[in-house]
């Protein structure tokens, strides 16, 4: 197991030159809408699920066609929109050195045209790793790995992943001792634990068995942590990727959310996060310990032009942060109002 | 041009503003029972009271820094600002000089305050102070038009016509 360093990429959706590299900790990506966020956990995430399991069989390409689900299939819609044709590039680099590479234009067609390099040697080792999306999908898993298999439905790839995830059964052995005690910190929070029977989840505790439907969407991702966690899918050297933890999420909850990725973080789980919201950004400035690594990546743009990063060790170095310049201008204009009128 | 200080922080009015420092034993004179904003500055058309609270002051003591912050995380501060914009009201309306809407500016010198930190601040303050009259309706005389909690830089970004400034002392 290794973490991911770096990623290269040229004109691939809303990027037209990025070289970006990573922490081997917690990555915590933000930027406004349109700024590509998703789009390059998504691109990483590819990378990773191609190493382990049944996606061993797919290349990067297909991988990659299948996460971003985009019109007809058509590898070619991810290349950045130009009116001239362009070539796309995509590089990911791990550590010791392993490199994959995609090389394709706005025309290709097929994954099977897109001139892929360094796949045999990339999954020689593998990258544990889980990608979890805005939306929750327990609640939904019943009858969705079998439509999604039928390809009745258009949901990304990563959906039907997290389920499958979820669904891998409790890693057999003795649990150490830091596993054991977020364990038992997100039980705390949950207040129960996760079974499952057939493809419908629950929470039990004292009071019987809830179903996931019944359950708030907050808990059901605190509740797929716990279930990653003990079915050995977020061991350390495992790579967590998180759209919007923040989505459902009750705002007193959010410190313990941080405090759980903190925790797999030194534990040893490379961790790819976005976020939209201060409170969630403002719990990683404050709880950050000594010895935690934490990079901020700010993803911004500028009109129609193209998608530009800047990375930062430090919440106070985050620039621009699109969130805070949110709750200045709010500040802003409640001075304002409250003054009646500028006084300037 | 009236430049008014408190420990390590100035404050300069433009020429056609009056201001004095209201918390001044002396001038006061009841502060055994009534408690005082810094100063009181009065423009063409309004008055600022305005309290200033400088924890990041070089005279501070560590212990008084540390209880300062203690008070801002419990919110008791709030109750003391309150009281002393109540009482500073009450001396004025007395003294028959309260005849314009008043406004109440807090400066908070603590660098680490963040806006939305700052807006929080706000937020709580005019929970505590009577915006607008009884049923919705404005009071019959000035007394409260609304109240900001600013630091040093967003205090000069919004109070162009009196910055502050920090001595370097």
């Amino acid at each position: 197991m290794s973490k991911i360093n770096n990623i290269k990429l040229e004109n691939f959706t809303s990027f037209a030159e990025l070289d970006q590299t990573f922490s081997t900790g917690v990555n915590v990506i933000i930027g406004t809408n349109g700024t590509g966020k998703t789009h390059l956990l998504k691109v990483i995430y590819a990378s990773c699920a191609i190493t382990i399991g049944e996606d061993k069989e797919k290349s990067f390409a297909h991988k990659l066609r299948n996460v971003f689900n985009p019109y007809e299939g058509r590898i070619g819609r991810l290349s950045r929109r130009q009116k001239a044709s362009v070539r796309t590039r995509v590089i990911i680099s791990r550590e010791g050195n392993a490199r994959l590479s995609a090389e394709f234009s706005n025309h290709t067609n097929k994954p099977d045209d897109v001139k892929v390099t360094g796949e045999t040697s990339w999954k020689k080792d593998t990258l544990a790793s889980a990608y979890i999306p805005v939306k929750e999908m327990l609640a939904h898993a019943p009858g969705f790995l079998a439509t999604s298999a039928k390809r009745e439905i258009a949901f990304e790839e990563v959906y039907a992943d997290i389920i499958k995830r979820a669904f891998l059964p409790k890693l057999m052995g003795p649990i150490d001792r830091d596993r054991q005690r977020l364990l038992t910190a997100l039980q705390k929070a949950l207040d129960g634990k996760v079974v499952a029977k057939g493809e419908h989840f629950f929470l039990k505790n004292k009071q019987g068995d809830l179903e996931f439907t019944l359950l708030a969407e907050g808990m059901r991702k605190l509740a797929l942590i716990w279930l990653l966690i003990q079915n050995g899918t977020l061991l350390g050297g495992a790579i967590l990727f998180w759209d919007e933890p923040e989505a459902n999420l009750n705002p007193a909850l959010m410190g313990e959310v941080v405090e759980v990725i903190l925790e797999l973080q030194r534990l040893g789980v490379q961790i790819f996060l976005t976020t939209h919201n201060y409170v969630l950004l403002k719990e990683f400035d404050l709880r950050q310990q000594r010895g935690d690594k934490i990079q901020y990546l700010s993803l911004s743009r500028k009109a129609s032009e193209a998608v530009t990063a800047k990375a930062s060790d430090s919440y106070l170095g985050v620039d621009p942060n699109a969130i805070a310049e949110t709750f200045s201008n709010l500040y802003d204009r409640e001075i304002k109002r409250s003054l009646g009128v500028n006084e300037g | 041009m009236t430049v008014l200080v408190e420990d390590d922080l100035q404050l300069t009015l433009p020429s056609d503003w009056k201001g004095y420092k209201f918390d001044n034993e002396s001038s006061h004179g009841l502060s055994h029972c009534m408690k005082a904003v810094d100063f009181i500055i009065e423009t063409e058309d309004k008055f600022y009271f305005v309290e200033f609270k400088d924890p990041d002051n070089p005279k501070s003591t560590s212990e008084s820094r540390k209880e300062f912050i203690e008070k801002l995380q419990s919110n008791t501060i709030d109750h003391d600002l309150k009281t002393k914009y109540r009482d500073s009201l009450l001396y004025e309306l007395a003294e028959g000089r309260a005849k314009k809407p008043i406004y109440y500016l807090v400066l908070i010198g603590l660098i680490s305050l963040s806006e939305t930190d700052l807006m929080i601040r706000t937020e709580s303050l005019m929970k505590q102070l009577p915006v607008g009259g009884p049923r919705g309706q404005k009071w019959k005389a000035p007394l409260f038009e609304g109240c900001v909690v600013m630091n040093v830089a967003t205090w000069n970004k919004h109070m162009l016509k009196m910055p502050v400034t920090v001595s370097a002392t």
